[in-house]
């Protein structure tokens, strides 16, 4: 699904090169679940921004879905977002002025679904994400964790086949934070969603099938995860 | 602590550069305009102030009240009537006659100049006229300089022409209509632009002398009557006295009702019912017309600053919640807030002096350069701008100094502000309004432009081109030579038409008589008299709609009468009145032709009933139709035929269409500030707009940013940001329609002859508002939907 050849991305600041990712090359298949983990600075979100085409490489090569993406037209990028990408966030980003219900919709109206399409969608998500009772307040009238699970359930909504992940507990506590992995590690196992994240947590990393350890813009080691 | 709010300030304003400049120039160019409506505003409130005894000088108008519900009002009074106040009326401590004329005044040449002959616009003023007006004598005395007959009193400037310097004036004597010789006894300052009285040659009223000295039943507009009123007295007093007087004198019963009323000195600049000596009159409602707008340009440009300082709000959070921390307390911190609009609108109103100084020019030329305004001339503008600074300080900073200083300190350092916390209710409010008002001055300027180009497109019913008007003298000598002078004129190449008249068909000089149609009984209504001899008709092609013009007579001998008259008579054919005698002036006459109607007055009045006849008497002008394309030469010889026949007379010539145009005047001049200054709030607007749309952007960056991971496609996110700015600008208009339509349909019952009120100018204000609003949203979220997504989305 995702083939990366010899990613590089540096700033060039004053003629020195800061380099954030350097020969970065790895696959991803279809139905993995890959976390991406390292220190501070190591360039994990760096990477999972050019996966999810909102940086561009400075050098080097992407395949998305057997198609090079590394410079790709604004329209064609759209309608990747809209139908194949899901973004989950950190902080949540939830537009405030809108109600759960809207959120959750605002992607199904890019995506031109009709309206009754769209109101099986959400009462779908609503309902499996038991916030059927939330549906018509705002973001900041819920609890992080249930922000969250609106911008998952969110980045559900337009059907896509990855999820790309930043920190997605990073503000969550311990509690909330396994709810939200054991979604993931449902969704990827139960509906083949492919999920990449980028987690700091040595446990949150163990509900993927995968590791990818970075640090200094390289990847150090690259480890499947047993299975428990 | 000031000395540090005040870098601090300084440093806010260098940091939000753009911002700056958008609340600093819309601030600006807004203040400017309230400045120069300002000094126009107080120029025509400055009219006739200087007098000592201002509050007690009252002017005598006229005015008839007529059976079919019309009147009419002349700033005239009968010429007997000054005599008779000052013996009945015991309230009054002065009363003085004064009579507008004019004539050729001749100075003989002396040693240093040549000789002078000009034709010169001159008053006769009883010498109590000096007791109630002070004016400043430079030479001789106020009480005596007019007593006996032949004496003159000269203005500085006028002297100063006439003798090379005003000291050499008194004693002199200066050549009146080549028949009578005049002392000079007096010399007054001139009088300042802004009076109704533009004195420049007075004459004793002992030297005036007219067939209608003790007829009470003829008034002209040129005899005015002034009285200066016993102190303490109130003019309702004069009721009583008023009406016993009425009775006592009119005797002779004539269609109209008579009747005085005592028109106070500050009123006579603001009155459209009446004329004035200086022709200059600006009414109140176009003075407040004019405030109004620097109202609104004044609320325009603080609407600006408001949205945009709260809007700035949420940045400065951080800043009063540290300040609160250190101990600040909140009044401290809207003083703060306060003198840092204060700094920005002192900076506008300096920018604003430079911006007004440079257009004044503009402004003069609009006067046709008959008035200098000075930006410092008065005093008062002091006040006005330290006022101005004060308002506009309190008026655009204090709310967001509420705002600001009532963030709550333990949020506002976390940063944890909401971003709505500007009051985005209140900012779209703002905005609204000031669509709202942009929106009835678009209507209104389209309004003002179409009228004006309908009063110029108009067919008045005559034709107005390349026709020459000449005065005439017309004492009986020159009376005798008009027809030589007809002669001549006719001789030379380019001529084409000419016909003596006593005024052309729309003019400022009207006379109204009594008549009676085919009866011995006289009408209820008064005609609008027009003596004219037979070419007069086709001089000014005016169209017959019955019979045929005048035959060449030297009096009265039939009549041509036009179609009101007809409809006020009830006669429903023009053939009907054919043949029909006429009596006017004590001379019956047949109607032998009918005219069509043509507009004998500005639009602003109805046509009156008219009646054109022969009587040479009162030939006071000549009607030259002209080949179009060699006027200059043909004027240049009509005026050597003229200086040939009447050696003693001025030659004075203006052109009919010229002449018109004079009447609409005034409309001109508020047609232009109109457009200029709702040019200008259309501008404040805009920027204002562009301003606020680019905090909205910034503060929806994150939003635009998830948005567009969701995938929005950069046209929909433009659309997005366009629609909530086009719904404001939708009910702007709805709230500005009703109101600009109360304001143009009054302003257009003004008129008589009026261009119809169409939806049209409502959809263009409509149009217009949300063209430049998209263009400015547009323009602006473009760039914000084009901004790097990642920046955006990165935990903050």
């Amino acid at each position: 699904m995702i083939e990366l050849k010899n990613i590089e991305k540096y700033y060039a600041s004053k003629g020195i090169k800061h380099y954030v990712l350097r020969h970065v090359s790895t696959t991803i298949k279809q139905g993995e679940f890959v976390s991406i983990m390292g220190p501070s600075g190591a360039g994990k979100s760096t990477l999972l921004n050019i996966l999810g085409m909102l940086e561009e490489p400075t050098y080097g090569s992407y395949e998305f879905m057997q198609e090079d993406v590394t410079n790709l037209s604004e329209r064609k990028r759209i309608e990747l977002y809209r139908n194949h990408i899901g973004f989950v966030f950190q902080a949540y980003h939830l537009i405030d002025e809108m109600t759960v219900y809207e959120n959750i919709e605002a992607p199904l109206l890019y995506k031109k679904i009709g309206s009754s399409e769209r109101a099986s969608r959400i009462a779908n998500l609503l309902d499996k994400f038991n916030i059927v009772a939330k549906k018509d307040l705002f973001p900041n009238q819920l609890s992080g964790g249930q922000q969250q699970l609106v911008g998952i359930a969110r980045a559900l909504a337009a059907q896509p086949s990855i999820i790309l992940a930043d920190e997605p507990t990073g503000n969550l506590q311990s509690a909330q934070a396994e709810e939200i992995m054991q979604l993931f590690q449902k969704l990827n196992r139960e509906e083949g969603i492919t999920i990449i994240q980028v987690t700091h947590s040595e446990k949150n990393a163990e509900y993927g099938s995968r590791i990818l350890h970075i640090a200094d813009g390289v990847i150090k080691e690259d480890i499947p995860v047993l299975t428990k | 602590m000031f000395k540090l709010n005040l870098k601090i300030a300084l440093r806010n304003l260098w940091k939000y550069k753009g911002y700056t400049a958008i609340n600093i120039f819309g601030l600006s160019i807004g203040l400017a305009s309230c400045i120069l409506i300002f000094i126009f505003v107080n120029y025509q409130l400055s009219f006739d102030k200087d007098y000592a005894n201002g509050d007690r000088i009252y002017r005598v108008v006229s005015s008839w009240k007529y059976a079919d519900g019309n009147d009419f009002k002349s700033a005239g009074v009968p010429l007997p009537l000054a005599a008779a106040m000052r013996n009945d009326f015991s309230q009054f401590e002065h009363v003085a006659a004064i009579q507008q004329s004019g004539g050729i005044i001749k100075v003989n040449a002396t040693a240093t100049k040549s000789e002078i002959k000009d034709s010169e616009t001159l008053f006769y003023a009883e010498p109590e006229f000096f007791k109630i007006f002070n004016y400043k004598w430079l030479a001789g005395d106020a009480g005596t300089a007019l007593t006996s007959p032949n004496t003159v009193v000269l203005s500085e400037k006028t002297a100063k022409k006439y003798f090379g310097d005003w000291k050499k004036a008194l004693g002199n004597s200066i050549n009146f209509d080549a028949t009578k010789d005049f002392k000079v006894t007096g010399v007054i300052k001139d009088n300042p632009q802004n009076s109704s009285f533009p004195l420049h040659v007075v004459m004793s009223y002992a030297s005036y002398n007219n067939r209608n000295m003790k007829h009470w039943g003829s008034v002209s507009s040129s005899s005015e009557c002034y009285i200066l009123l016993k102190k303490g007295i109130n003019p309702s007093e004069l009721d009583n006295t008023l009406k016993q007087f009425i009775k006592k004198y009119y005797v002779d019963n004539g269609p109209g009702k008579e009747s005085h009323h005592f028109q106070a000195l500050n009123d006579i600049h603001h009155n459209d019912d009446y004329g004035n000596f200086s022709g200059l009159i600006t009414p109140y409602k176009q003075i407040i017309g004019l405030a109004i707008i620097g109202l609104f340009l004044l609320i325009t440009a603080c609407i600006n600053f408001v949205n945009l300082a709260t809007a700035q709000a949420i940045s400065r959070s951080k800043e009063v919640g540290v300040r609160k921390v250190m101990g600040s307390r909140r009044n401290q911190l809207i003083w703060q807030f306060l003198s840092e609009t204060a700094l920005i609108t002192a900076i506008s109103i300096l920018l604003a002096c430079v911006i007004s100084e440079l257009t004044l020019p503009k402004m003069e030329n609009l006067f046709g350069g008959d008035v200098n305004f000075n930006l410092f001339g008065d005093p008062l503008i002091f006040i006005f701008l330290m006022a101005l600074l004060v308002l506009v300080s309190f008026l655009a900073g204090l709310y967001p100094a509420l705002i600001m200083s009532g963030f709550s300190p333990a949020l506002a350092i976390k940063n944890k502000v909401l971003a709505n916390a500007g009051g985005v209710g209140l900012r779209k409010t703002l905005v609204v309004v000031q669509f709202a008002i942009t929106a009835v001055l678009i209507v209104s300027t389209l309004v003002v432009i179409k009228q004006m180009s309908y009063i110029r497109n108009k067919s008045l019913g005559f034709d107005t081109n390349a026709i020459a008007l000449i005065n005439l003298p017309y004492d009986s000598l020159s009376l005798t030579k008009h027809n030589t002078f007809k002669e001549r004129i006719l001789n030379i190449n380019g001529v084409k038409n000419l016909s003596f008249n006593t005024s052309a068909p729309s003019s400022g000089n009207n006379n109204e008589t009594n008549f009676s149609y085919n009866s011995s009984k006289d009408a209820d209504f008064q005609i609008n008299v027009k003596p004219a001899d037979d070419g007069y008709i086709k001089t000014f092609g005016l169209s017959l709609l019955a019979g045929r013009g005048l035959s060449i007579s030297d009096t009265i001998k039939e009549y041509v009468v036009n179609e009101t008259l007809l409809k006020k008579l009830n006669i429903k054919k023009p053939e009907e009145a054919i043949g029909k005698t006429l009596k006017l002036w004590g001379k019956p006459g047949p109607i032998v032709g009918v005219v069509k109607d043509f507009n004998n007055y500005s639009l602003h009045e109805a046509i009156a009933p008219i009646a054109i006849f022969s009587r040479k008497k009162n030939y006071e002008t000549v009607a030259i139709k002209l080949e179009k394309n060699e006027m200059v030469a043909t004027l240049k010889k009509i005026e050597q035929a003229f200086n040939s026949t009447y050696p003693d007379y001025v030659f004075e010539n203006n052109f009919f269409d010229e002449d018109l145009k004079g009447y609409y005047e005034t409309e001109r001049i508020m047609g232009t500030l109109f457009k200029v200054f709702a040019g200008v709030v259309i501008f404040i607007s805009f920027i204002g707009l562009f301003g606020l749309i680019s905090f909205v952007a910034t503060q929806r960056t994150k939003e635009i940013a998830i948005r567009k991971v969701l995938g929005a496609s950069n046209f929909e996110l433009v659309k997005m940001l366009n629609s909530s700015f086009l719904w404001m600008v939708l009910i702007a208009n709805l709230v500005a329609w009703p109101v600009a339509y109360i304001f143009v349909s009054k302003w257009l019952s003004s008129f008589q002859y009026r261009t119809d009120l169409s939806i049209w100018p409502f959809i263009v204000a409509m149009l217009a508002s949300i063209s430049i609003t998209v263009f400015t949203v547009s323009l602006r979220s473009y760039r914000a939907a084009k901004a790097n997504t990642i920046d955006a989305l990165k935990y903050e």
